[in-house]
């Protein structure tokens, strides 16, 4: 496997292949995090020549690993001003390992205004300019990109939020139907790739064939494992394909932990409506499907596909996260607006988290009225037009909340919190508060033992055992995204032993490697340590790994409770 | 007494009970009546694996419920991302 650098630079953008080096043993997460902290200047603009964009499959992107398909895009982030890795779905992460590329790092900085599109197939790299797809939205610019390079294709791409450089911009990804509703969605990695002119990233997967393990028999019979053990398990089995993500509504709601009206309340009158029990009925009975993986090789399959009241396609089935962010977040109840949204966001390039959370602030300022989707695609169009107002939008919650004079804005870090409130879930507050990402949800998804009893219990309400809690799953969720497998895997590792260690037999028989759980947690401690290490030469001090301090002031209902976990025990996530 | 209670993630009961128009189920009991006695009087379609009280996460199927409680029951779930 090599890295291919291109130093776009260059009057004609500079491509070097080179193989591993010292990166030999990294995918994924640990590798863009080792390279953005080994050649990145920390204290660099991160629109500028010296950021580096890494994308990057995982250590099992590319074979015929189940689940392992996804990829990392990494880069000191414009939102955070920290390190950034942003995962996602899509076909890229196996084409790109197919191909044999660890990973694509974009150096240095166009000098022109030019876009550029890259060209990869199995016989090398082609850059050309290409200023026809400047300012298309993600949608339109695939279409363009299928009439000309055929269908059998996963690409990369940026809408005209990252070609504006705004700081909520994500990167695309197609999916198996090549459309681009995958993201990387969080930290503005977008906005980088447009400061670097890459428009969009073209993969050939045509005469790709699977990497080979080294140890071909007992990698077909790990996976083997592996795979009858996600589908034993009741979540990867039956919850997540039946419903997709947004089954999440209703029992984070039920909890109180549902955060309501920009953190107001924790619970949503109008959850049900926009639950994924609704949204899975609604799917079928318009002809869309509930059941629909982002890659191939996925088994778990919780995405889906969601048309229109007329039956034609809107968009990816919308994520709990999106469902939160634009519907109990903002008061809106309509599920149909809110995949209006969904797709609006994936055709500008937007993170829809930040996006969602950026709207609450201004109906704080009172710049929409709360519950009002009309006003609030508006605003999203604004966003996408580029107005004086869209582009203060799109540079996320932060700082649309400086511009409104607001002050309940939920950031860590600058970057927007997710759907779950840290005052009723008190561990995911930890994770928010330390993760070096900014406010991250999957970064150490606490959720999982609070609320839905994977795993464990671990009681929601009270600040003990949560910084062990938040710990133990950061680490373990470093690894996990440095493999290239999907995340979801976790539930039924953390409940059955013999799948987590069908999982390390697939890694161990790919690779040759004889690795234990003792080398699982010292993987994801080493991939901790490259960002922690980057952040603190950023500037980030503890005083950055705190809530706002609202969340400590303002108990929210129906618990009445406050974050309760101390400053100091914060100080201990990272103390190994 | 009367309990409230509300079924996800596909779960559902087998016996005939008068509903509310968000269609949870109302039932009257008589009071000392359990957590554990009413699940089971409710002949669910699956198991329940989430028992929320009135917002509150519990494994307790011996508490005594009391005149408004609210009961939340799901199927093993998880979700997020």
């Amino acid at each position: 496997m090599n890295i291919l650098r291109i130093n776009m630079s260059a009057e004609t953008p500079d491509v070097k292949v080179e193989p591993l080096g010292d990166y030999e043993g990294l995918g994924g997460r640990a590798l863009t995090s080792a390279i953005v902290s080994r050649e990145v200047d920390p204290l660099c603009h991160p629109l500028g020549a010296d950021n580096k964009l890494v994308i990057a499959p995982g250590l099992l992107g590319g074979t015929a690993a189940a689940m392992s398909g996804r990829i990392s895009v990494g880069c000191k982030s414009p939102l955070t001003g920290g390190i950034k890795e942003a995962n996602s779905g899509g076909q890229a992460g196996h084409v790109l390992g197919r191909l044999g590329y660890a990973a694509i790092v974009l150096e240095g900085k166009s000098k022109s205004d030019d876009v550029y599109k890259i060209y990869i197939n199995k016989d090398g790299v082609k850059i050309e300019k290409d200023n026809s797809l400047k300012m298309l939205p993600n949608y339109d610019l695939i279409e363009k990109i299928k009439k000309e390079y055929g269908e059998k294709i996963a690409c990369i791409s940026i809408g005209p939020a990252g070609e504006m450089k705004m700081s909520a911009a994500s990167v695309a990804v197609t999916d198996m139907e090549l459309r681009p509703s995958r993201h990387a969605g969080r930290g503005g990695v977008g906005a980088v790739m447009g400061a670097k002119g890459v428009k969009v990233i073209i993969l050939d997967d045509a005469v790709t064939t699977p990497r080979q393990p080294k140890n071909d028999e007992a990698f077909k019979d790990a996976n083997k494992r592996f795979v009858a053990g996600l589908q034993k398990h009741p979540v990867t089995g039956q919850g997540l394909p039946t419903y997709g993500t947004n089954i999440l509504t209703n029992i984070i709601n039920e909890v109180g932990a549902y955060p309501t009206y920009n953190f107001k309340e924790g619970r949503f009158a109008g959850a049900r409506k926009i639950s994924g029990e609704v949204q899975a009925e609604l799917e079928k009975q318009r002809g869309g499907n509930p059941t629909h993986g982002c890659h191939r090789g996925c088994v778990i399959r919780c995405s889906g596909i969601y048309h229109d009241k007329d039956g034609r396609y809107l968009t990816k089935q919308p994520e709990y996260e999106t469902v939160w962010a634009n519907g109990g977040n903002l008061g809106i109840d309509d599920i149909d607006k809110i995949a209006m949204l969904d797709f609006i966001y994936d055709n500008y390039g937007l993170d829809t988290i930040e996006m969602g959370v950026t709207l609450g602030v201004v109906m704080e300022a009172g710049l929409i009225k709360w519950g009002d989707a009309d006003a609030a695609i508006n605003l999203i169009h604004e966003v996408g037009k580029g107005t004086y107002l869209g582009r203060i939008l799109g540079n996320g919650a932060a700082f649309t909340g400086k511009a409104f004079g607001v002050e309940r804005v939920p950031v860590v870090k600058g970057q927007a919190l997710p759907a779950y409130d840290p005052r009723a879930v008190q561990g995911i507050g930890v994770t928010y508060a330390t993760s070096p990402m900014g406010a991250d949800h999957t970064a150490g998804y606490s959720i999982a033992l609070n609320v839905l009893k994977t795993g464990g219990f671990v009681d929601p309400l009270k600040p003990e055992g949560q910084v062990d809690l938040s710990r133990n799953l950061q680490i373990a969720t470093a690894f996990i995204d440095s493999t290239g497998m999907c995340l979801f895997i976790a539930f039924a590792l953390l409940d059955q032993p013999d799948t987590f260690q069908a999982f390390i037999d697939i890694v161990n028989a790919f690779y040759g490697w004889n690795m234990t759980d003792n080398d699982v947690v010292e993987y994801g401690k080493k991939v901790l340590n490259f960002e922690k290490d980057f952040n603190l030469r950023a500037g980030f001090t503890k005083q950055h790994d705190r809530l706002p301090r609202f969340f400590y002031k303002e108990p929210v209902t129906p618990h009445n409770v406050i974050f309760m976990v101390k400053d100091e025990e914060l100080d201990q996530v990272f103390n190994w | 007494m009367l309990i409230k209670v509300k079924l996800f993630g596909g779960l559902s009961s087998g016996n005939k009970f008068p509903t509310n128009e968000e269609g949870d189920i109302i039932v009257g009991v008589q009071e000392t009546l359990t957590v554990g006695a009413l699940i089971e009087s409710l002949a669910l379609n699956k198991k329940p694996f989430i028992i929320v009280l009135n917002g509150i996460i519990t494994n307790d199927l011996s508490i005594k419920l009391k005149n408004g409680d609210e009961l939340s029951l799901f199927p093993p779930i998880a979700g997020g991302f």
